[in-house]
């Protein structure tokens, strides 16, 4: 098993699993001596296949499944010690059937937490209404009953009911599994969204490696049974996945999924030619280009043509007049990834990648060429920065 | 004549009205005779449903009760016990009782233990003790089912004590076996009609008590099942 | 307990033992077959099921004794008062089941019938009962042993069966008659329904052996022996 320790997380590690075994009385091993570090403030992602114990491990955080040996440890404290109803209080727990009470209005489901606690109705359900908004719902919606909402909404009621008492630590158990892909990454969305303003430690289990990958700032990657197999950044699984397994897990292009991990921002352009709409063909051909970027009169990128298009029209035609021969799609230089650059060149009849800035105004364009050298420092980079974290953390474990 | 002849005119005679015996006494006598085995079924079986839906364990007991428990001839229990301690007010009870409870019992339990399973498990994950998951997500959301073991339980004690007449007990039954064994069909039929009359009445109690106890957010969600 | 009443009362007991079954099988029988086309209409045409469940709800609430006697203007005190009126019960809680059963077949399966090119009649004999079978045999099931239970019933307005023994236990203060009737009663709804859980299984060979007992209780009509 590889394990990278990481750099930064806000100030060591929020929950600790120290040789946790989970065995039945028929001697199978759902967990095996797992060993497992979650940072605080940090996305950590189960995954693996059916029966490999990422499910039976989440839940044994907040003790809906006890441990055979092995203690978990919540902020430094056994989670053993207490009362586990309390202990379940101070953790957000979100599950793929939602497990929304049907009884309850939207704002009671979301207040359940808080009430519990003692704190008075109304605050809890004004509370639970801004809590709405924050995942993205209506607020109309309060009054509601579950089964009127769809299953994306709910869903979103859910991860609203285990915010509501602000817990520390959320548990999410397949959330996103039960919805139709466009919602789901929609949700998976607004998980992020919601993270870069919380800050919470999660821990969330799924069985899709693409979610984990997006969704996760660490991936812990477990074999059938119980055991792990990589635990580190997406990209390192994605880029120096331990054995095989780890490999044929996380897919066969995560060559150029790992590129999604590198910013474009270091990417070479070359900044023409491109013609505005009052070109002329003639000026447009005049530097035997095999293709030319035509912009429009706002600087935004019309599409490319041909030089053998342009070569049957008359020289003084202007390029306004003249239809774009293919397209593809732009990347903004600033925030697009390195594979959204190489998209863009793939799709490009002309082989080359159109950069736009934050309105979408052409600032040049990328060849293959230069993509190559920029993804290959990209992996220089990374591959080094990876290793010194390794020398920092004391060498490979044992 | 039709039974609704027989049984109409017999009760508008206004002799049965009047006296020891009278139609409002019997009445009275026989929802006695019905609401106390009910309620002790209640006591016992509404706990026990819960506990047991709950917990799931004991559930095995549940089911063999249940078909056990249909098999059982209600005259023959009845009269056994009358032979065996002669007639005293353990002789009805505890027969009503004893099977008033597994109607109540099973739609407990299965009410309970029917409870969406993602639900049971968030109810435990948002840190609701044991007595908070049965008291505020368990029961509540089993109340429909619960209603309908109570109301079952009740329309079968009704009936059920009509027969105990034969053994001695008072209320509407008391004219059945009466008229039966002197050969009159009027107190029979109209006392019949009128303990029909009595259960259709808890029917519709029922009905109206679901109505206004079932919160709205089940009732909707029955009607998209 | 004087064992030695019963052999030398076997022929009656067995006489009223035999009545008391074909009293409470003939209108279990007899419920099943009109529950069938009855079930089959309301699990096709929704609109039909409510009603008829309300009318169900209603004359499973009226007292057996009370349709014994209801009938016995037009049939006499006779079997047939008896039939009837077990017939009716058994309705109940038969139609319900039918219509669960055939609810519960997933619609995947009648699609990939229909798809294959099965006409709606021979969809509905070869795969849809079939596949309600355990729920229509469990309603059955609690048809038949309630018949049983309520024939004995039918004594009170002197249609012979097993609740003679109890009658003519209490008057002349002889518990064994007693027992003996109580005991014959219960074995012969047992056995039928043991019974009934082999035909099951004999008709589902793709079923798992154990019992499904759970599929009784969820039916909407309120299951209960009727007195």
């Amino acid at each position: 098993m590889v394990h990278d320790t990481l750099l930064g997380g806000l100030g060591g590690n929020l929950i600790t699993f120290e040789r946790v075994t989970k065995e039945y009385p028929d001697g199978t091993k759902a967990v095996d001596a797992l060993d497992l570090e979650v940072p605080a403030g940090k996305t950590m992602v189960l995954v693996g296949p059916s029966g490999c114990g990422k499910t039976t491990s989440l839940r044994m955080v907040n003790r809906l499944v006890e441990p055979t040996s092995g203690r978990i440890l919540l902020d430094g404290k056994d989670v053993r010690e207490g009362n586990p109803a309390h202990l379940r209080r101070g953790i957000g727990y979100v599950i793929q059937q939602t497990g929304l009470f049907p009884h309850r209005t939207i704002e009671d489901n979301i207040a359940t937490v808080p009430v519990l606690n003692g704190q008075p109705r109304a605050r809890a359900r004004a509370r639970a209404r801004e809590l709405l908004t924050l995942v993205g719902l209506e607020p109309s919606l309060a009054r509601r009953y579950p089964h009127q909402l769809s299953g994306g909404q709910q869903q979103r009621v859910g991860v609203a009911r285990a915010l509501a008492a602000d817990p520390p630590v959320l548990l999410m158990d397949e959330p996103f599994s039960a919805v139709d892909p466009i919602v789901r990454a929609s949700l998976q969305d607004q998980l992020i969204a919601l993270q870069t303003e919380l800050h919470k430690t999660i821990v969330l289990v799924t069985h899709d490696i693409e979610e984990a990958i997006k969704v996760g700032d660490i991936v812990a990657l477990f074999r059938p049974h119980g055991v792990l197999a990589q635990v580190g950044a997406p990209e390192r699984l994605l880029g120096e996945p331990a054995d095989d397994y780890v490999a044929d897990f996380v897919g066969f292009d995560r060559g150029i999924r790992r590129l999604s991990f590198f910013p474009a921002e270091n990417l070479a352009l070359t900044s023409g030619p491109f013609f505005g709409g009052d070109a002329t063909v003639a000026q447009a051909t005049a530097g035997g280009q095999p293709w030319v970027l035509m912009t429009g009169s706002d600087g935004k990128a019309r599409g490319w043509v041909s030089a053998a298009t342009l070569g049957a029209l008359p020289g003084d035609t202007p390029l306004a007049q003249v239809p774009a021969d293919g397209f593809g799609h732009t990347f903004t230089a600033g925030t697009d990834t390195l594979r959204a650059a190489l998209d863009a060149a793939v799709l490009s009849p002309a082989g080359e990648a159109i950069a736009v800035d934050g309105d979408g105004r052409v600032l040049g364009v990328a060849t293959f060429d230069q993509l190559r050298t920029a993804i290959q420092a990209a992996d220089a980079a990374d591959t080094a920065s990876a290793a010194r974290a390794r020398a920092g953390a004391g060498g490979p474990p044992a | 004549m039709s039974f609704f002849s027989y049984a109409w005119d017999w009760i508008t005679s206004s002799a049965n009205w009047h006296g020891s015996g009278s139609i409002p006494q019997q009445l009275v006598a026989h929802l006695g005779y019905s609401g106390l085995p009910l309620l002790i079924a209640a006591l016992i079986g509404i706990p026990a449903g819960i506990a047991i839906g709950h917990t799931g364990r004991g559930a095995v007991v549940v089911v063999n009760v249940a078909n056990a428990w249909r098999s059982i001839p209600t005259l023959g229990f009845l009269i056994l016990l009358a032979t065996l301690i002669g007639f005293s007010f353990i002789t009805w009870l505890l027969p009503l009782v004893v099977l008033a409870v597994p109607p109540i019992l099973v739609n407990v339990y299965e009410g309970v233990a029917g409870v969406d399973p993602g639900v049971k498990d968030a109810a435990k994950g948002v840190g609701m003790t044991g007595w908070q998951q049965v008291t505020r997500v368990e029961v509540p959301i089993a109340l429909p089912l619960i209603l309908v073991g109570l109301r079952t339980s009740a329309i079968f004690v009704v009936a059920t004590a009509t027969i105990a007449a034969y053994i001695g007990l008072g209320g509407l039954g008391r004219y059945i076996i009466d008229g039966l064994a002197s050969d009159q069909y009027g107190p029979v039929a109209g006392g019949a009609l009128l303990v029909v009359l009595l259960a259709v009445l808890v029917l519709a109690f029922f009905a109206l008590l679901s109505r206004l106890v079932v919160p709205a957010g089940l009732r909707g969600q029955r009607k998209a099942e | 307990m004087m064992w030695s009443w019963i052999p030398s009362n076997g022929a009656m007991i067995w006489q009223l033992t035999r009545e008391n079954a074909y009293l409470g099988v003939i209108p279990a029988l007899i419920g099943l077959v009109i529950s069938l086309p009855l079930g089959i209409i309301a699990a096709r045409w929704r609109w039909f099921y409510p009603p008829v469940l309300t009318v169900i709800n209603v004359i499973y609430a009226v007292p057996s004794l009370a349709l014994f006697i209801a009938l016995i203007p037009a049939f006499g005190l006779t079997d047939t008062t008896v039939i009837i009126a077990l017939t009716t019960f058994s309705l109940c809680v038969i139609v319900p089941n039918v219509v669960a059963g055939l609810r519960a077949v997933p619609a995947p399966v009648r699609q990939a019938a229909t798809a294959m090119g099965y006409g709606p009649l021979r969809r509905l004999i070869t795969i849809e009962l079939p596949l309600a079978a355990p729920v229509i045999i469990a309603g059955l099931r609690v048809g038949v042993v309630s018949s049983i239970s309520m024939a004995s019933l039918g004594q009170l307005i002197g249609v012979s069966s097993l609740g003679y023994l109890f009658i003519d236990g209490l008057q002349r203060s002889f518990p064994t008659e007693i027992y003996v009737g109580l005991v014959l009663v219960i074995a012969l709804a047992l056995i039928c329904d043991l019974i009934l859980v082999l035909v099951r299984r004999a008709l589902t060979p793709w079923q798992p052996g154990r019992d499904r007992r759970r599929v009784v209780a969820k039916v909407p009509v309120p299951v209960a022996v009727r007195p």
